[in-house]
């Protein structure tokens, strides 16, 4: 067991998710998840919450909108 | 949040708006970027950047090679950036005319970006400024620049601590399986800021700094946005999850429950003050 508690894991979660931790503190999460239900369902939820986000977000630009960038582009280019 | 929640039709400047590019303070913590380290970049900047394996200058290049240069580069981002146009300005048009404005900006100003710097982070730093600038003037948020300070209690939101695993669990599985529209409804009836961070982090996967640079706001705010955007995010989720019936009663969130989807936060302080 390293130097890593429910609270200080809980507390991290979302820096652990977003891979914004320090190597040595996301292997301390790590670590302590893999005895911990709790955390580790704490920690799925965090990632099936991005992962929804992330799946209905995603969104493809109107067809014409790209012609009509470039045509605004051509435009300012002979402009300039 | 009604204001908020209104979808205005506003018409973008024109182009010739000055644009406030304070490029540099978003450049200060990376790496002078060589081609190698681009790798690590998204898989839409790498494709685009492959075509450009040799240095180019921008700077000096000609006109009809900048412009090559940008649509190589910038325009493989536009299905990203009108992603992002939609949760901010909640319309197709809008969205459009919204990027639009960004890549004319962009490439008006593109030969002040160094090449070899996260081009998605300066794009997305354009969108934002053009959005603010255009759209927040028009819409009279009564919460803007309060929201920050909310307490948690204020907020409302997901009390997951009080939760069983099972019940954990059980949540994770319906907001899994939740259709996308009800996710884009609830990330709409969060407050603009919490909800660009989420959108951010969870779809963009932009670091902390880098949303940090594009929302103009210290990397403190930024964690406590994304915190509390996930948190009410999670809540209505669960919410929606069990009045749909979706998942037991018991996984869902008290805070939140007989309160409408689109005022989660507005409402929330009279509401919570008035249960205590």
């Amino acid at each position: 067991m390293s130097g890593c508690d429910c609270s200080k894991a809980k507390a991290e979660l979302e820096e652990f998710l977003h891979d914004e931790l320090r190597h040595e503190d996301a292997a301390d999460i790590r670590e302590h998840m893999d005895d911990c239900v709790d955390c580790q369902t704490e920690h799925r939820v965090g990632v099936v919450l991005m992962e929804t986000v992330k799946r209905a977000c995603r969104e493809t630009a109107p067809e014409q909108l790209r012609s009509e960038i470039l045509t605004r582009i051509r435009e300012e280019q002979s402009t300039h | 949040m009604a204001t908020a929640l209104a979808p205005t039709r506003t018409r973008l400047p024109d182009v010739s708006t000055t644009l406030a590019l304070d490029w540099r303070a978003m450049t200060t913590d990376e790496p002078q970027a060589t081609p190698n380290d681009l790798v690590e970049e998204t898989e839409a900047q790498l494709d685009a950047v492959e075509d450009e394996a040799e240095v180019v200058d921008a700077k000096t290049v000609s006109s009809p090679e900048l412009r090559r240069l940008f649509e190589d580069q910038a325009l493989p981002f536009m299905d990203q950036l009108y992603g992002a146009a939609m949760r901010m300005t909640r319309n197709p048009a809008d969205a459009s005319d919204l990027v639009q404005e960004t890549f004319v900006k962009a490439f008006a100003a593109f030969r002040q970006f160094k090449q070899g710097t996260n081009l998605k982070a300066w794009l997305y730093r354009i969108l934002t400024n053009t959005f603010i600038n255009t759209y927040r003037k028009n819409q009279r948020n009564p919460y803007q620049g309060t929201i920050d300070e909310l307490e948690d209690w204020q907020l409302g939101g997901a009390e997951s601590v009080t939760q069983s695993v099972s019940a954990r669990s059980a949540e994770a599985d319906a907001i899994d399986h939740l259709p996308s529209s009800a996710v884009k409804d609830a990330l709409q009836a969060i407050p603009e800021d919490f909800r660009m961070a989420v959108y951010f982090a969870d779809v963009e996967g932009f670091s902390y700094q880098e949303i940090a640079d594009i929302m103009k706001t210290p990397v403190g705010t930024v964690m406590s946005r994304l915190h509390r955007g996930r948190r009410l995010l999670r809540g209505l989720l669960a919410d929606h999850a069990r009045e749909t019936g979706v998942v037991p009663d018991a996984a869902s969130t008290a805070t939140m429950r007989g309160r409408g989807r689109g005022t989660a936060a507005a409402s929330s302080r009279t509401n919570r003050e008035g249960e205590r």
